[in-house]
């Protein structure tokens, strides 16, 4: 019988990520294959109480509790789970491949001895053996990868790639873990959080962006997409007629002589998707495109098109959002 | 500062219609124009720039064949002092592979900080550097948006999510990986990486390395490649303004720029 | 010794001399000072066509056929530079007769010596009354050219211009009066009545004095000619001889080297980096103000002024390389001397260098400027990427080769024969990357290979072979990149035979023809069709629609290559429109923002050039536009739209034009 599926949990100021849910559930859906258990690590400071937000999600919690803990630290966690798979004996690991996973996984592929695949969107059992499905140019491509041949399989996966489904209600039980684990001297260590505010903004570092264009027709009209904009937590961008009326300042300019930007999405609306424009979006992650003109050059690049009139879906987001 | 940059040389392939190959393990190449991958683009413009303020040697290190010693050429324009090139012949090397040929060199090199790109344009694997760290056994840093050079040590901006920033101090020696966005790296004209002939670039075989003989099996290997299952333009949404509202939220939910 | 009855002047002849050789010595120092960055700044071949060169000259030096372009100051200035030729002569006879030697008579009225007494006092009459003229006119008009020049130096001189016109006729007139000498010239006629009641000593005193003080200004006068703007007496002709003559074409990077990487720096980094020409020009500015009076840039209030320009660096000059101080550093031009902007500003339309009455360059020595930036590192990061994608891909867009011909999907029932090396064909249409990659100007595209499919032209265009001509990164000043263009592209040029080159664009049209060396003809496709209407090979079936047309001239095919009547031609005489010009048209056209820069830099600006344009063609009632360049026919379309004048006014490229009709 094959091991164990681990999958270690990434918090963040007193709350689970996301993408832990996910790889939760990709451990408990290959669990049932393997027919072995799927074993979430949870490493935090004592009294967190984070592993309340698990329970139901996998078998087992493995809870490491100590002080200091609440942060998350590469060497730390490369420490704990060195042991950890050395004593479970895991049949696979996974791990969120996030900026903190990124410092981790490969950290620990190198100093556990196993193999490791990243930013996975998918993993499969082929005759027993796991297989990596990635995304390679950015996406265009798919690829399926093997691992040499291990008793312990390492494995990232991107954020948002694993449908999660309800919690599957397991009666998890927590466990602690005995081992002792010697913390080296860090070379790393963390000072503060920063929230890196809007105010005079960088559209080209934004992550989302709700950009408009000449489908504005108005100048006042600006501001309800403003505070559209304010409410979903997005940077307000803008295609070239808009600055070149003085409706909005340069910096909110996207487009060839404007600003590249590469969001993780594009919410344009109004925006016929002239060359010039579009040139500014390509290397963004989703693009959504609100047009009433249903032959608008932008929905022949975006990712998602909606061919209505950009003020009734702004008020109906509002209206969804509330508040 | 001594400071040494690992770049990979990659397809450009922004607007390419892609291609797979006879043997479905890689993209068909032919045809397709070459560039310095952009996270290492960054790293080597963090680089020089540290450099110009401190003073200091930039070496940069890749492993590839001839037709790759153009983004060397190129980061010597751009003001790197000596270039190495590993020939690693025909073999196909993953990310644990190059980790480990990059140590042998790296190791001998002196140095106070390595930088390399967060991940590589083609392969989006995010490994190499933070596998490198490890073999040298030095503190390391992933997705690094500022450095900033203390007394001892640096303090380091990552990148988290959602506009979030984590700050921490880091002690060197040590390697960060860099993400894009972190400076504006120079341009350099095709008249100054003609001029960068001049400088150093040193060609290693792998031979001289002497790696052990475990140390080239790749732990990953591609199997194939496919394409995405869905192609084309826009997937139209439609309905009435609320059912198309509530369509984007959940879009935008996923992708997670809202929670 | 005097002439035989000459009247003997009180001031002895050796004190003539000593003033005469002072005088001469300062300024053959001065001169010799100025020669000094000339020797040390860069080579300039123009000792070539010298046929062309001498007709140049008395075209453009003598009968200065730009001046009039602005009437009044035109006229004035004409008649001071022929009072100056003529009353050489007379400066001569006077430094001759005050140093004593006898063989030329200032006084005499014997034969052609009467004529010329005439002629020289008429040409004195109307040069003092142009120079009050030109005084008043500036102190009470000031014309807006003028602001930013030297204002007291201009008034200086025309006061010593004046005050030497007064001192000879006094000097003469007195003479006359003097010696009963039967002669009338204007001057005397006026003067008449205020000598009749002299005395003959009074008469000496006048005539002596006003020698005196006549040679002391002249030499004076001389003096200060290399250290003001009236330097130009001395270097316009010589800068009007030296011309460009190469039009359309940019300099090479550095004149004499071939292998550019031996070079430290590219461009210009200090003032003796620009060629010796360059530095003539500095000296022979003139202060006009005509270039900065039409520049498209000045007049939409970017930061570039062509004649501040050229006198800051003037003034950089003679800060570097002074007459009378001490030397001071020589600290970087670009970033220092001349703002980046000011660089960025040019979209190198040429308006300056077609007024400028001296023929002083600026394009080149904008793209010099540029050059330094761009190896620098310090051009707009804009740049960057388009830089590397044109390095990559031949495009600026990034777009792979194989796409180039995608544009050819739009084509419905034509089939265009893509070239392969080693093929042959009539035609070689180059269609270049705009054409090829922006949907827009894929349009123009379609209709030329329309047309040429209609006329059953031989054509085939390169597709994947060819790469972007280099137009506009030779002139943002990547000449490296350039090169490798232009290398690519003529590799594949000799590998395919063809009679000749048409061009969708002027760009494209302007740098085949002047920057590469082929040998084949390159046409832009409006010379082409024209050929083709007038030799039958294509007709017109329709009617343009109904309209007031007007025509703007794109600066690449008109002002640089002179094309602007093939265009009218198919227009007015094949197509049957009937046109209504701009004030503004053919060599005056106002250029419409550029081809280059703009793309891709935001320069700071009052107003954007093509909506001053749209403003033109407003003003005499057009409500169609037509025009041949693919980058004026996006600039005004946008300008439209941001005006809000969509359904006032419509944009129309000829080629679409002329399809709609065949």
């Amino acid at each position: 019988m094959k091991g164990p599926i681990l999958a270690l949990a990434e918090h963040r100021k007193g709350e689970i990520r996301d993408i832990t849910y996910e790889i939760l559930a990709k451990a408990d859906q290959l669990s049932v294959k393997t027919g072995s258990d799927s074993i979430c690590i949870l490493i935090e400071a004592p009294g967190q109480g984070l592993q309340e937000g698990l329970k139901g999600w996998a078998k087992k919690i493995l809870l490491i509790e100590a002080k200091g803990l609440e942060v998350f630290n590469s060497e730390v966690y490369k420490a704990y789970l060195l042991e950890i798979t050395k004593a479970l004996k895991p049949f696979l690991v996974f791990l969120p491949h996030t900026p903190w996973g990124m410092d981790l996984a490969p950290a620990l592929s190198v100093k556990a001895g196993l193999p490791l695949v990243s930013d996975c969107v998918d993993i499969i059992l082929e005759d027993g053996n796991p297989k990596a499905i990635r995304q390679i140019y950015g996406g265009k491509l798919y690829s399926q990868v093997s691992f040499k041949p291990s008793s312990t399989y390492l494995a990232s996966i991107r954020p948002g790639s694993i449908q999660v489904e309800a919690n599957p209600g397991h009666d998890t039980v927590i466990q602690g873990f005995d081992t002792p684990v010697s913390i080296p001297p860090l070379g790393k260590t963390f000072e503060e959080f920063v929230e890196t505010g809007q105010g005079d903004v960088d559209i080209s570092q934004a992550p989302f962006l709700i950009s408009i264009g000449r489908g504005i027709g108005d100048q006042e009209r600006i501001e309800e997409v403003r505070e559209l904009t304010e409410k979903l937590g997005a940077v307000l961008s803008c295609s070239r007629p808009i600055v070149d009326k003085n409706w909005l300042p340069k910096y909110h300019q996207v487009g060839t002589s404007g600003k590249t930007v590469k969001p993780k999405v594009y919410l344009a609306l109004g925006i016929s998707g002239a060359f010039q424009h579009v040139a500014g979006i390509k290397g963004s992650g989703t693009i959504i495109a609100v047009n009433k003109d249903k032959k608008a050059p932008i929905f022949r690049v975006a990712h998602f098109g909606v061919a209505e009139d950009l003020f009734r879906i702004v008020s109906a987001l509002k209206e969804k959002i509330g508040g | 500062m001594d400071i040494v940059v690992c770049i990979k040389r990659v397809p450009f392939t922004q607007e390419v219609d892609l291609e797979i190959d006879s043997g479905q393990r890689d993209i068909v190449k032919d045809g397709l124009a070459f560039v310095l991958n952009e996270w290492d683009n960054y790293a080597l413009e963090e680089a020089i720039s540290l450099k110009e303020r401190l003073g200091g040697q930039v070496t940069v290190v890749s492993v590839g064949s001839e037709e790759d010693e153009e983004v060397l050429r190129r980061a010597l324009a751009m003001g790197a002092d000596r270039a190495i090139r590993v020939d690693a012949g025909n073999r196909t090397l993953d990310v644990r592979c190059i980790s480990r040929i990059l140590a042998k060199v790296v190791k001998d090199l002196p140095f106070d900080l390595i930088l390399t790109g967060a991940q590589a344009d083609d392969t989006n694997e995010g490994c190499v550097g933070v596998m490198l760290a490890e073999e040298l056994g030095l503190p390391h840093a992933s997705v690094v948006k500022g450095v900033e050079v203390l007394d001892k040590g640096l303090r380091i901006r990552v990148e988290l999510e959602g506009g979030t920033e984590e700050i921490s101090l880091i002690k060197l020696p040590a390697l960060l990986t860099i993400q894009t966005g972190i400076n504006e790296p120079r341009y350099v004209s095709v008249m100054g990486i003609r001029k960068a002939a001049k400088k150093e670039l040193k060609v290693l075989a792998l031979e001289e390395l002497r790696l052990g003989s475990g140390s080239l099996e790749p732990d990953s290997s591609v199997e194939r490649l496919f394409f995405p299952p869905e192609q084309g333009g826009a997937q139209m949404l439609t309905g009435d303004p609320a059912t198309i509202a509530e369509r984007i939220l959940k879009i935008l939910k996923e992708k997670g720029v809202i929670q | 010794m005097y002439p035989k009855g000459a009247e003997v002047l009180f001031i002895p002849h050796w004190i003539f001399l000593m003033i005469s050789l002072l005088s001469l010595g300062f300024f053959l120092r001065t001169i010799q000072k100025r020669i000094v960055p000339l020797r040390q700044a860069q080579k300039d071949p123009r000792f070539n066509h010298w046929r062309l060169r001498i007709l140049g000259l008395l075209k453009d030096g003598f009968l200065q056929i730009r001046q009039p372009r602005y009437p009044f100051s035109g006229v004035v200035h004409l008649v001071i530079f022929w009072g100056f030729v003529v009353l050489g002569l007379r400066s001569l006879q006077l430094i001759f007769y005050g140093l004593g030697i006898p063989f030329i008579n200032p006084f005499s009225t014997e034969g052609i010596w009467h004529f010329y007494a005439q002629l020289k006092d008429i040409f004195e009459v109307l040069v003092l009354i142009a120079c009050v003229l030109s005084i008043i006119r500036r102190a009470v008009l000031m014309p807006s050219r003028y602001k930013g020049s030297h204002q007291f130096e201009a008034y200086l001189v025309l006061s010593l211009i004046s005050f030497l016109m007064i001192t000879d006729i006094a000097l003469d007139v007195s003479h006359f009066a003097l010696k009963n000498t039967p002669i009338e010239t204007i001057s005397s006629k006026i003067t008449a009545g205020l000598f009749k009641a002299f005395s003959a000593s009074q008469l000496r005193s006048v005539f002596n004095i006003s020698f005196l003080l006549h040679l002391l200004t002249f030499f004076v006068f001389l003096n200060i000619l290399p250290v003001s703007k009236h330097f130009h007496i001395i270097t316009a002709l010589p800068n009007v001889f030296f011309k460009k003559l190469a039009k359309g074409s940019i300099k090479p990077a550095r004149y004499g080297i071939e292998e550019l990487e031996d070079l430290e720096y590219l461009g210009i980094r200090k003032i003796t980096d620009f060629t010796w020409k360059h530095i003539l020009d500095f000296y022979s500015c003139t202060e006009c103000g005509r270039c900065s009076d039409n520049c498209p840039a000045n007049l939409s209030g970017r930061a570039l002024s062509p004649k501040i320009l050229t006198l800051k660096l003037r003034e950089h000059l003679y800060s570097t390389y002074p007459v009378f101080r001490r030397p001071t550093q020589d600290s970087q031009i670009v970033g220092e001397i001349v703002g980046e902007e000011e660089i960025w500003s040019c979209t190198t339309c040429g308006a300056c260098e077609r007024e400028c009455p001296v023929f002083i360059e600026y394009i080149d020595k904008i793209v010099d400027m540029r050059r330094y930036l761009v190896e620098q590192g310090e051009n707009p990061s804009t740049f960057n990427q388009v830089f590397l994608n044109m390095e990559k891909t031949g495009n600026p867009f990034g777009r792979p080769g194989q796409k180039r011909t995608e544009w050819l999907l739009n084509l419905e029932g034509i089939q265009v024969r893509i070239l392969k090396k080693g093929e042959e064909v009539d035609t070689l249409f180059f269609v270049d990357s705009y054409p090829s990659f922006d949907p827009r100007s894929q349009l123009i595209a379609s209709a030329v290979a329309k047309g040429l499919s209609m006329a059953q032209v031989d054509f085939g265009i390169l597709g994947p072979l060819e790469r972007d001509s280099g137009h506009q990164v030779r002139r943002m000043g990547e000449e490296g990149l350039f090169q490798l263009l232009k290398e690519q592209n003529q590799k594949t040029f000799e590998a395919i035979r063809f009679q000749r080159i048409v061009t969708t664009d002027p760009h494209s049209f302007n740098t085949l023809k002047n920057d590469y060396q082929l040998k084949v003809p390159v046409y832009h496709y409006s010379e082409y069709f024209l050929e083709l209407f007038k030799t039958g090979r294509l007709s017109k079936k329709g009617v343009p629609k109904g309209g007031r047309y007007t025509y703007h001239d794109p600066c690449y095919l008109g002002r640089h290559n002179g094309i602007y009547e093939a265009p009218r031609e198919i227009l007015e005489e094949i197509l049957g429109v009937k046109l209504v010009e701009m004030k503004r048209s053919r060599e005056k056209s106002f250029c419409c923002g550029g081809a280059d820069v703009s793309l891709w830099h935001e320069v700071k600006e009052e107003e954007r050039m093509a909506q001053k344009r749209i403003g033109m063609a407003l003003e005499v009632g057009a409500d169609r536009i037509v025009t041949a360049c693919p980058f004026c026919l996006m600039h005004l379309e946008d300008a439209i739209k941001t005006m809000g004048l969509e359904g006032k006014i419509q944009v129309l490229d000829l080629m679409e034009l002329i399809i709609s009709v065949c």
